[in-house]
């Protein structure tokens, strides 16, 4: 029971899959699924929280190491679930409108909400690499949920292609890891190497077989790093996310965007921090901060520059999603530096849960500019539509500024405490760059801006209206309230991310080496 | 006392909650939302005046009053710190004064969306209240870039052609200025956080860090980025032309009579007030671009043929003379500073609203277009012409007042005339033996000319010779709407120009103190030349004596002593050095 209780935040989505493929089964008319998907992802971010409140409970070794049911992975739980939920309600308006309301989607969107949080929460290189398939098949499906699209067709095929691709050299990855260490579970690899790096070599022999060692995991450590870099779209691995977002029916770009991204972040913060983390445990691999503090700076600089260039919003958002990648990582690079190694941690995290609310309300409110046949994706068909909806265009307003980093929306706080958190943790080259690059952004959030405050659509062209869909509409208030009080009230969510890193938290609930040494790896000797 | 106690969040949350009620009131009744906004901002104006009753008489004036300081984020160490004193209170008086008037002038050129316009000038109110208020670095940064979004769209909707290209570049000069500001102010809270172990983005504490001289310049260059390109100083001053012409008039007026004067008060608090080291030694070369733009900008105001063009290029000369007076460290000058931001304010609101008049007329505003208009409206060329006294610094008028301590200002100070600096050693060495004198002081009074050339230049053409041109010809005067928003300006001018002490005597003590702290901080700091990383200096080192008023409110941090022991008498005296 105890156990049960334990993965609830994973189960339900699981379960409610079930039912709704059940459900899909025997109802008579497509549609309608979109408000139970979401009563599911609620359910299950309330769950995390109840355990969050409630306490986890001191012995977990009933998870064998496989998984680690932590402050942060319940937050993360709770962020995933809480952004699959305002994508379903998303999905529920935007498939309707354009008539693919099929009934697949809602169980994909589930499984794939599942096996995010199984990637927040894996402590051993097989969890992670179950999750992340789980996670990622149900998005190949729903990015080419449109299936008379030759468009979406192509990024469905692009983004399996890649993924593929960046799974095989996480597997890879791992398998090096396993060679090296005969562990496969996080805690166990990381004792492992710490003792590898610990003794001192009797003869010459050994001395260079110590050496080779060394060399295979910092090569094992990069081929994890690249792996992750792809899924979380960071420069230079990003070629897929704008052909991918874009491609990709609306409803599905929002998901995708949010909690790929934010489970993809928890698993990359979580596994490097925990095998790499420690200085003296990794040996030279851990040098990979310093690596990723340049890939951090490309993907912010790429990301924003080439966003510059966009004329279609969508194709935009998906290059400013690369951009944050590049803010998002420089809570990572800054997390093994700092003193205690939390705030940056917990900026990270507050900085997943701002994005997922910001982005969604974009995405969403860009759902909402498009009716069934005029799908609103460029500057231009946004012309002039604040004017006419100022409701409608206000929306897309306030998460733009959020997006931009304007107070008091929460976009700007989180920037500011990542970027804090760098500076504390002395990077300051590291800051200034993204501060300049906020600069930058400013210029294309403020197109859209100007789109639709102050031009006039082109003679003749069809003229973008707001759809009728309490779904989305219903998502953009959730999304706004969101954006609005932790933007103006941050305290209270800096807390939970804080607690959520704390020692204190994580010492309750991960297991111990020796408990994760002993029990998981044994049962695979 | 206490029913005023929470005035400064009165003051700063009125507007934004009356702007937001404006968004619901009905679009098919413009009197109704035109009522609304007029009597909003009296309101509001109302309530400001309370200001001067209880809370700052002109005894205590030197401390911050109405102080308001609870914890915001206090795990960041972020406060929700206000506080008002003399070098803030007529700014904000200002504020609330223009903005009814603002909107009231507005309504006969924007016509459409007027629940909008009305909505984002009671929000940008609200920011640049709380602008002038905040004590906070992070709440200061908060309010500065909450500033940008109501502006920009004021221009960028309710402008004129090219309105989109003025917006964005308006937006975009602040934008990218300031967050070099916001990671200056970061660096200084980790820095602080290292030394005592918590963080704090409030000025009073972060009054006594201590920098390494090449660390505080680069701060100091941060700082005196973002606020230059907000006065605008010359060479950064280029936004302001666009943004002023394709702005509507209302938006004009707000920007050249407030907005503007964030960047100088802003560089007087925090950037004067945080480095005074960097300041000092920067002091020289800020007087001398303040100069260049004084003439420069007098030289091209005169050859333009845009009314708004000119009396934008008129402001960068205007602000010219508020950073020359800062620059100057002397009291009189930065008293005369802070003086010039509320006349400039004044004088130049009037004169944008009255080009916005002819402009609604004639749709044009190319001086060549108009000639003789005296004959035609003569009620308009009378007000027209008082402003202009006002403008050029006519004696009576509020210009010559703010003009005069200026110069008197840079002529008497010690760092313009780099006659004490000698004594300096290291780096701040810069050894003139013949004194330049009053170098600045000379250029600051060819500026007043060229400033009196250009106006006088373009009243002879547009009001006086013959009215050549026929659409001109039967041109309506001003309306009754167009006299009660002039009206107010105009007694204004004299009130300012007549009796100045008034204001002054608000003003002095604030800037007596503000002098003394910067100029006991400068020492401390200048005696801790060779320290190589970041310290904290005394407590009493930032807080001059306290005066009696002092320890009334029970923020004993939150003060900064007056200093009443020195002489009200020796107004002209540079303390400066």
């Amino acid at each position: 029971m105890n156990l049960v209780l334990l993965l609830s935040p994973i189960l339900i989505p699981v379960v409610g899959a079930l039912v709704l493929m059940l459900l899909d089964a025997f109802q008579k008319e497509e549609g309608g699924l979109a408000m139970p998907t979401a009563l599911i992802h609620f359910t299950a971010a309330a769950m995390a929280l109840a355990l969050w409140k409630h306490g986890l409970p001191a012995d977990v070794s009933a998870l064998h190491g496989y998984l680690t049911i932590d402050k942060v992975s319940l937050f993360l739980d709770a962020t995933i679930a809480l952004g699959g939920a305002i994508a379903s309600l998303l999905a529920g308006g935007y498939l309707a409108e354009h008539k693919l309301d099929r009934g697949e989607y809602y169980p994909l969107i589930t499984f794939s909400t599942a096996g995010a949080m199984m990637l927040v929460s894996a402590s051993d290189v097989l969890m992670l690499f179950l999750g992340l398939e789980t996670m990622s098949l149900g998005v190949y499906a729903m990015t080419g949920f449109r299936r008379g699209s030759p468009r979406s067709a192509e990024a469905a095929m692009k983004y399996f292609l890649l993924g593929s691709f960046a799974a095989a050299l996480l597997l890879f990855g791992s398998a090096l890891l396993y060679v090296l260490t005969g562990h496969t579970d996080y805690a166990g690899i990381a004792s492992a190497l710490h003792d590898a790096a610990a003794q001192t070599a009797a003869d010459a022999t050994a001395a260079a077989q110590q050496t080779t060692r060394a060399r295979v995991g910092i090569f094992a450590m990069l081929l994890v790093l690249v792996s992750m870099a792809f899924k979380v779209g960071a420069v230079p691995f990003h070629m897929w996310t704008p052909d991918a977002y874009e491609g990709a029916p609306t409803s599905s770009m929002a998901y995708m965007s949010v909690v790929v991204k934010a489970a993809a972040f928890g698993a990359f913060a979580r596994i490097m921090l925990a095998i790499f983390g420690d200085a003296n445990s990794a040996g030279a691999a851990a040098g990979w901060p310093a690596a990723l503090a340049w890939i951090a700076v490309a993907t912010m600089t790429v990301g924003n520059l080439i966003a510059l260039a966009q004329t279609s919003v969508k194709r935009m958002l998906a290059y400013s999603s690369i951009a944050h990648a590049g803010y998002l990582l420089l809570g990572l690079v800054a997390a093994p530096r700092e003193e205690g190694g939390t705030t940056a941690y917990a900026a990270m995290l507050f900085y997943l849960l701002s994005y997922t609310v910001s982005n969604l309300g974009a995405v969403g409110a860009l759902i909402l500019a498009g009716r069934r046949g005029a799908e609103s994706v460029s500057h231009d068909d946004l012309a002039g539509y604040a004017r006419r909806h100022p409701a409608a265009g206000f929306a897309l307003t306030l998460f733009l500024l959020s997006l931009t980093g304007i107070p008091p929306t929460v976009g700007f706080f989180s920037k500011f405490y990542v970027v804090r958190s760098a500076l504390d943790a002395g990077f300051t080259t590291l800051a200034i760059i993204a501060m300049i690059n906020s600069a930058i952004s400013a210029y294309y959030y403020l197109g859209v801006l100007v789109k639709m405050y102050m031009r006039d659509p082109a003679p003749g062209a069809p003229l973008a209206s707001p759809m009728r869909s309490g779904y989305v509409t219903a998502a953009l208030i959730v999304s706004a309230f969101f954006v609005v009080w932790m933007g103006v009230m941050p305290e209270r969510w800096l807390d939970l991310a804080r607690e959520a890193v704390s020692p204190a938290a994580a010492n309750a609930a991960a297991p111990t080496a020796d408990n994760a040494g002993g029990s998981a790896p044994a049962a695979q000797h | 006392m206490n029913s005023a106690r929470h005035l400064l969040s009165v003051l700063i949350w009125l507007p934004a909650i009356a702007g937001i009620l404006a968004l619901f009131l009905p679009r098919q009744a413009p009197k109704l939302l035109r009522g609304y906004a007029v009597g909003a901002g009296l309101i509001i104006f109302a309530e400001s005046l309370q200001l001067l009753v209880g809370a700052t008489n002109p005894a205590e004036a030197s401390t911050f009053r109405l102080v308001e300081n609870v914890e915001w984020i206090p795990s960041l160490g972020i406060r929700y710190h206000l506080g008002v004193d003399g070098i803030s209170l007529w700014l904000i008086i200002l504020t609330t004064f223009l903005t009814p008037i603002t909107m009231y002038a507005s309504f006969g050129s924007i016509r459409n969306r007027q629940k909008e316009f009305i909505a984002a000038m009671l929000i940008l109110e609200s920011a640049m209240i709380g602008a002038f208020v905040s004590l906070d670095l992070f709440l200061f940064y908060v309010f500065w870039e909450l500033m940008l979004v109501p502006m920009f769209l004021i221009i960028g909707v309710f402008g004129g052609q090219n309105r989109v290209y003025a917006a964005v570049k308006f937006f975009l000069y602040t934008f990218a200025g300031s967050v070099f500001m916001l990671i200056a102010i970061l660096y200084m809270v980790a820095k602080y956080k290292g030394l005592t172990g918590h963080y704090s983005f409030d000025y009073v504490d972060l009054m006594r860090m201590g920098f390494p001289v090449g660390t505080e310049r680069l701060l100091f260059a941060a700082f005196a980025l973002a606020f230059a390109i907000k006065v605008p100083m010359w060479p950064v001053h280029t936004w302001l032309p666009d943004a002023h012409t394709e702005a509507p008039t209302g938006g004009s007026m707000i920007l050249a009579a407030i907005m503007l004067k964030l960047g100088t008060y802003g560089f007087l608090r925090f950037g004067m007030g945080l480095f005074p080291l960097a300041a000092h030694w920067i002091g020289p070369t800020i007087a001398l671009l303040a100069c260049l733009g004084i003439i420069l900008g007098a030289l091209a105001a005169w050859r333009q043929y845009d009314f708004k063009k000119l009396i934008a290029y008129s402001s960068v000369s205007h602000l010219g003379f508020v950073m020359l007076g800062l620059a100057s460290r002397t009291e009189a000058g930065v008293s005369g500073s802070i003086l010039q931001m509320v006349n400039h304010g004044i004088s130049t609101g009037a004169l944008f609203l009255l080009v916005g008049v002819i402009y609604d007329r004639r749709h044009t505003r190319d001086v060549a277009e108009f000639g003789g208009l005296a004959k035609v409206m003569p009620v308009y060329a009378a007000m027209f012409v008082v402003v202009t006294m006002s403008s050029v610094g006519l004696p009576g008028t509020n210009g010559f007042i703010g003009e005069f301590l200026v110069i008197t200002g840079s002529f008497a100070s010690d760092l313009l005339n780099w006659s004490h600096h000698c004594s300096g050693a290291g780096v701040d060495r810069q050894c003139v033996n013949s004194q330049i004198g009053p170098l600045f002081a000379l250029l600051a009074v060819s500026g007043v000319v060229l400033g009196a050339v250009y106006m006088l230049d373009v009243v002879q053409k547009v009001f006086f010779g013959p009215n050549s041109n026929p659409r001109n010809a039967h041109l309506e005067d001003l309306n009754t709407r167009e006299r009660r928003a002039v009206i107010p300006l105009i007694a204004m001018i004299f009130a300012l120009g007549l009796f100045p002490t008034t204001f002054r005597e608000r003003i002095d003590p604030s800037v007596r103190s503000f002098l003394t702290v910067y100029n006991a901080k400068r020492e401390a700091l200048g005696s801790r030349r060779a320290e190589t990383a970041p310290y904290l200096l005394d407590e009493a080192t930032v807080q001059p004596p306290a005066g009696e008023g002092a320890a009334a409110e029970g923020h004993p941090t939150a003060m900064r002593g007056s200093s009443n022991h020195s002489h009200r008498a020796s107004n002209l005296v540079a303390l400066g050095d």
